[in-house]
């Protein structure tokens, strides 16, 4: 079930998020970082990271879980999926740090 | 295959290609925009991760764009068929009505603002 709750900061972070493009777009970018250095929503920020991530890599177990894949005679055990998905997360995450924040 | 089924199936993709999507990419826009930028921490320190983002004009508008449009249907879907799991089962229509009009209201206003925001965004690079 904790799962199902972390379902709860995916969403209000996206919706927080979308208000933020809101005021880029109209101009009011200084608002909109006056807004994300505001103590409660820094807060906010750490456990919707929290429980992001806890909800990223439960679904990468459950993925394996559901649809494991057959090499020959083996078949993968969720662990090994959350593993792979793991190292995905890692390089996709440096990757847009690489490509669209740092350069 | 029923309409009604052929449309929960397609839903229940959806949500699922939201939950990848919310899964590897809202995790890294969190901690940008979230925690590295106001907390002075890297790589964000000395500038503000969403503009940096959406000075790559194409990539980054759409990257924004499927990170909150996927995460957004994914957390609302997921949210409220939980509140119908937990008790409110008899409020599951106004619940899914509620749900679906933030998801749409939602989508629809990322890309107008993405777009006031980058107007040239449909143009070649």
């Amino acid at each position: 079930m904790i799962r199902e709750w972390t379902s709860f900061f995916v969403a209000v972070f996206s919706l927080i998020y979308i208000y933020e493009l809101s005021l880029f777009a109209s101009g009011a970018k200084a608002d909109a970082l006056n807004l994300l250095r505001n103590p409660g929503v820094i807060a906010f920020n750490v456990l919707a990271l929290l429980f992001t991530s806890y909800h990223a890599l439960t679904w990468f177990y459950l993925i394996g879980k559901i649809q494991p894949i057959k090499l020959g005679k083996t078949t993968s055990k969720p662990w090994q999926a959350l593993l792979v998905n793991i190292v995905l997360l890692l390089i996709i995450s440096y990757a847009v740090i690489e490509i669209l924040v740092l350069r | 295959m029923p309409q009604i089924a052929r449309l929960h199936a397609i839903l229940w993709g959806v949500f699922s290609m939201g939950g990848f999507i919310a899964a590897f990419l809202l995790p890294v826009l969190i901690y940008l925009v979230g925690i590295a930028y106001p907390l002075g921490l890297w790589p964000a320190a000395n500038q503000d991760p969403t503009t940096s983002i959406l000075d790559h004009r194409h990539l980054g508008t759409l990257l924004l764009f499927v990170t909150v449009a996927g995460s957004l249907y994914h957390g609302i879907f997921r949210f409220q068929s939980t509140l119908t799991e937990i008790g409110l089962a008899r409020a599951k229509r106004a619940l899914e009505a509620i749900g679906y009009l933030i998801i749409i209201i939602g989508i629809l206003a990322t890309a107008i603002y993405l777009l006031q925001y980058n107007p040239g965004f449909f143009s070649l690079p």
